[in-house]
């Protein structure tokens, strides 16, 4: 072959050398697998048909809005009755056309006929349109069983995999941004690179004092009451809070030049690698599972506070990575080429630093993720920090340690967990040998 | 290397300092007020007034022994408006609502005039006794029907407007207030045995409307900084004061609020488990582990390598609350395989306390198999991978090429040169074992009933049990900190490459 160096790139390279893992490139496609899975859960596990025709309305059910209400009329106009979506048993209504989901059951819905823990195999029951209890028909079979109040377990696992993607992701995109940003002003400037006047050092400290103060302490009832409402204006108020934070610090920064007094003016260095890894040592001297299981249990339970708390606690090992990496680049000829250039510290730091540390980070981040659904199952299977009405692996695992010879409660969630950690840390590996040959073993 | 010592010890200080920060902003946080669940714990007896008669001198006297009548923390940020007094209210939820009420109005005079009027008028309408009201506003009644009646008509009203009352404290929402007041209006306006309370509630009307008109919002957007000295909450917490709370520094974590036995006697009783049971485990580990990660590293790129290499993959991605509901369902399960008994660590009806310690550890072997091994396999996985990484790094270094250079076996190149030096990141992890005996085994002890630590954790999270979940929390940070203390040093020690000028 032959390969010039122009036509040479390090993401072809990393792409060939992760090809060449036969299993790393299986889990890739598996993962995949799981998100169409997660992107289309409300379709493959849904206990309201996915077309149907009823005394000559046609319908789509499961794609429309949970609680919508349709007045039902006959083909002669008479009115029959009021179909609310999601409290209705379709399976009762006489419908002359109908495809229902793969699986026609959603994850909270209960069974009446097939509580107590119906087996995959075993006799289930079922109740036809005409009213009768009969033998359950193939296609309404729980095929992986149900639980003790008849939800189920198929159903559950595919609503599952929804979460389980959603807590990696959400918790390590958290974790991420907290890790990177903090990594890379760590080991780009160290302890003696990030020059300040005293004047603005000391203005800069007050500006967080006062940033705290006005943006957080005088805004806290709004950011209590935006939680009562919901999460998301939670969070809203909180951004607002933030963006406040920040304005007061550059305020005060812009302040602080109108003083001109030479002996303010002195520079000094500002100690933020010192700053960043007392801090990365001081989260890592609390066992992980400890902390989170602390503060979810003084918090309200909810599956968004679990996905934040894991990633705020989390960013540690994805900073010490980046960090680690700018402290090599920062000597590199390119980037003190941008520096000499006169690009500001952000820009460079951003710019033209940032992607090529960011090859150990993305590895940090996958094996991050295997270890947050690992958590987050674990706090699940605990009933710590995640509300009973959301199904879970973990909490599915949890119903059937309660009840033993609901095997299937065990197996089937158990194995959906480990499979999916398996796979990222299969891609996380197979992804660091591709990425840096030096670190394979 | 002294030097070095002293330094990374004098490093250790400040963070065990903001440890403890932090598990006390948590146990601050905690939801609920203390002082109602340690009362409600002690669950005395009698009807609802003697009880609340007698608690509430009792519940005076817990919140001081608890130091809740003191300022939280040495120095407090907060705004003009309020008061360095404010954390003598002792209802904490009026203490929030007051709080809110004060952030809202900004004049803290009037917030406080407006509470304390709103006491008085609760204080006096408590005094209300409906049949002596009876009495007097309607001496002629005799029929014990319509006496009966008037009573019930009476005690409503009562009832009524405490409720009211007693809302009106945690309110601070204008219109919600406004619509407690008229209501109370409406009362004493239609019930003429209520007249004598008029003029306490024109006065909490008059504040009411204060509350609007002596607004000065503008105290609150300027921050003061209070300063409290060593009296506060903080203090008494870490440093005790000296009589009867001794301070988390000498062992004193406070009392449980599920049964109010004293925490460290609590954790005491339940460590000795937990400690033993994952010492015998990381013990365990190791003894599979080294040979294993010896073995495949000496074979490396072998097919037996990298069987091993998988397996020791799948086993480390496979969660122990499975592996472990798992081996329950498998081997103690009367419908499988009944080998072990499914809970517990011994048999209630045939152990006797008085058992000297090897037939006390007989009789529980049989309940320790399945924990032990659950507990084992996942940092088995993670030993032996770390350990066969170590080997790999060692080998390829130039002593060993020396060795072999000089016609050392090749077994002795490995065991001798090799292996101790190939021991040394293993140490490190041997430092996780101190925090895991306090909350590492949280899930397994939980999953096979093992009264342990763990267990403690899980029931008191359960029940809410916060000065346990607090004390947790700060031992197991401390420990782990003491365990890369130890290691740090003990790498210092043994390893001589490694210089800390």
């Amino acid at each position: 072959m032959d390969k010039t160096n122009e036509n040479f790139s390090f993401k072809k390279y990393a792409w060939n050398q992760f090809k060449k893992n036969k299993i790393a490139l299986i889990s890739l496609y598996l993962l995949l697998f799981l998100v169409i899975i997660a992107l289309f859960a409300p379709y493959i596990a849904n206990d309201r048909p996915l077309y149907c025709e009823y005394e000559g309305n046609t319908m789509y059910p499961a794609f429309a809005d949970e609680t919508r209400k349709d007045s039902i009329f006959d083909e002669n106009g008479e009115f029959i009755q009021i179909l609310q979506y999601d409290i209705t048993d379709w399976r009762q209504l006489n419908l002359s056309k109908v495809i229902w989901a793969p699986i026609p059951y959603s994850p909270n819905s209960m069974d009446r006929y097939n509580r107590d823990y119906a087996a995959p195999g075993g006799k289930q029951r079922y109740k036809s349109p005409g009213g009768e209890i009969l033998d359950i028909p193939n296609r309404f079979r729980h095929k992986l069983g149900t639980d003790g109040i008849g939800r189920d377990l198929a159903s559950g696992l595919i609503h599952g995999t929804k979460i389980s993607l959603m807590v990696g992701l959400v918790s390590m995109g958290i974790a991420a941004l907290i890790g990177i940003i903090l990594g890379a002003l760590a080991g780009f400037f160290g302890d003696n690179k990030l020059k300040m006047t005293r004047i603005k050092y000391y203005f800069t400290i007050i500006g967080v004092v006062l940033g705290i103060f006005y943006g957080f302490g005088f805004r806290k009832y709004e950011i209590s009451n935006g939680f009562n409402d919901g999460f998301a204006s939670g969070m809203w108020e909180i951004l607002i809070s933030f963006v406040l934070f920040l304005i007061i610090i550059i305020l005060l920064r812009l302040i602080s030049r109108i003083f001109g007094i030479s002996s303010f003016n002195k520079e000094i260095f500002v100690p933020i690698d010192t700053f960043v890894s007392r801090g990365i040592e001081l989260l890592n001297s609390i066992p992980r599972l400890i902390l989170i299981i602390t503060i979810s249990a003084v918090v309200e339970p909810s599956i968004w506070i679990v996905m934040v708390i894991i990633g705020v606690t989390g960013w540690t090992r994805i900073a010490r990575f980046t960090r680690a990496e700018f402290l090599r680049i920062r000597s590199l000829e390119y980037v003190q080429a941008a520096q000499s250039l006169g690009f500001s510290s952000i820009r460079t730091i951003f710019k033209h630093a940032l992607p090529n540390a960011l090859a150990p980070v993305f590895v940090s981040i996958a094996f991050g993720i295997a270890s947050a659904i690992l958590i987050e199952s674990g706090l699940s299977f605990l009933g710590i920090g995640v509300p009973d009405d959301i199904v879970t692996w973990g909490n599915l695992l949890n119903l059937g340690r309660q009840n033993l010879e609901a095997w299937w409660l065990i197996l089937y969630p158990g194995l959906a967990i480990f499979f999916t950690i398996t796979i990222y840390n299969m891609i996380a590996e197979a992804s660091r040998d591709a990425l840096d040959p030096k670190l394979k073993s | 290397m002294l030097k070095y010592v002293i330094k990374r010890i004098l490093t250790f200080i400040p963070m065990i300092i903001a440890i403890s920060l932090i598990a006390f902003i948590i146990s601050i946080n905690a939801p609920g007020d203390p002082v109602e669940r340690l009362t409600k714990s002690a669950g005395s007896e009698g009807t609802a007034d003697e009880q609340s008669g007698a608690s509430k001198k009792e519940k005076q006297e817990i919140r001081k022994k608890l130091g809740l009548d003191l300022p939280i923390f040495y120095i407090n940020i907060s705004n003009l408006s309020v008061s360095d007094t404010l954390y003598k209210i002792q209802d904490r939820s009026h203490k929030d609502n007051i709080k809110k009420l004060g952030h809202k109005c900004g004049n803290w005079n009037v917030v406080s005039e407006y509470y304390k009027s709103i006491l008085t008028f609760e204080r006096k309408s408590k005094k209300l006794i409906a049949e002596e009201i009876l009495i007097q506003m309607y001496p002629e009644i005799d029929s014990n029907q319509n006496r009966k009646k008037l009573l019930n008509d009476i005690n409503e009203t009562i009832n009524q407007i405490g409720f009211e009352v007693g809302s009106l404290c945690e309110t601070s929402e204008a219109n919600l207030i406004d619509l407690k007041l008229n209501k109370i209006q409406s009362f004493i306006d239609s019930k003429s045995y209520l007249t004598h309370l008029k003029t306490d509630f024109e006065k909490t009307k008059k504040l009411r409307g204060d509350l609007i008109s002596e607004a000065t919002k503008w105290k609150t957007y300027i921050p003061t900084i209070l300063w409290y000295g060593t009296k506060n909450q903080y203090h008494l917490w870490l440093f005790g004061n000296g009589k009867d709370r001794k301070g988390v520094i000498r062992g004193d974590f406070g009392i449980s609020y599920i049964d109010s036995q004293p925490i460290s006697s609590k954790i005491w009783d339940k460590i000795g488990i937990s400690f033993g049971l994952s010492i015998i485990s990381i013990l365990l580990a190791y003894l599979v582990s080294i040979p294993i990660g010896i073995y495949s590293a000496y074979k490396k790129d072998s097919k037996t390598d990298r069987i091993t290499s998988l397996v020791l993959f799948i086993l480390y991605s496979m969660p122990s609350f499975f592996v472990g509901t798992v081996l329950l369902l498998q081997f103690a399960n009367p419908d499988n395989l009944s080998w072990f008994p499914v809970s517990g660590i011994q048999d209630p009806t045939i152990f006797d306390p008085e058992w000297g310690f090897f037939k006390k550890l007989s009789h529980r072997i049989p309940y320790l198999i399945l924990p032990i091994i659950t507990y084992t396999y996942g940092s088995f996985a993670f030993l032996s991978r770390i350990m066969r990484i170590g080997m790999i790094d060692i080998v390829s270094q130039d002593y060993i090429r020396t060795a072999r250079a000089k016609g050392l076996g090749e077994k002795k190149v490995i065991l001798k040169h090799a292996l101790r030096n190939s021991l040394l990141p293993i140490i490190t992890v041997f430092a996780a074992i101190f925090p895991m005996a306090i909350g590492g085994s949280i899930i397994i002890e939980m999953i096979f009933s093992i009264p342990g630590m763990g267990l403690e954790i899980f029931t008191s999270i359960l029940n809410k049990d916060y000065p346990m979940i607090v004390t947790v929390f700060t031992l197991s940070g401390f420990l782990t900190m003491l365990g890369y203390l130890i290691a740090d040093i003990l790498y210092a020690v043994v390893d001589p490459r490694i210089s800390y000028k």
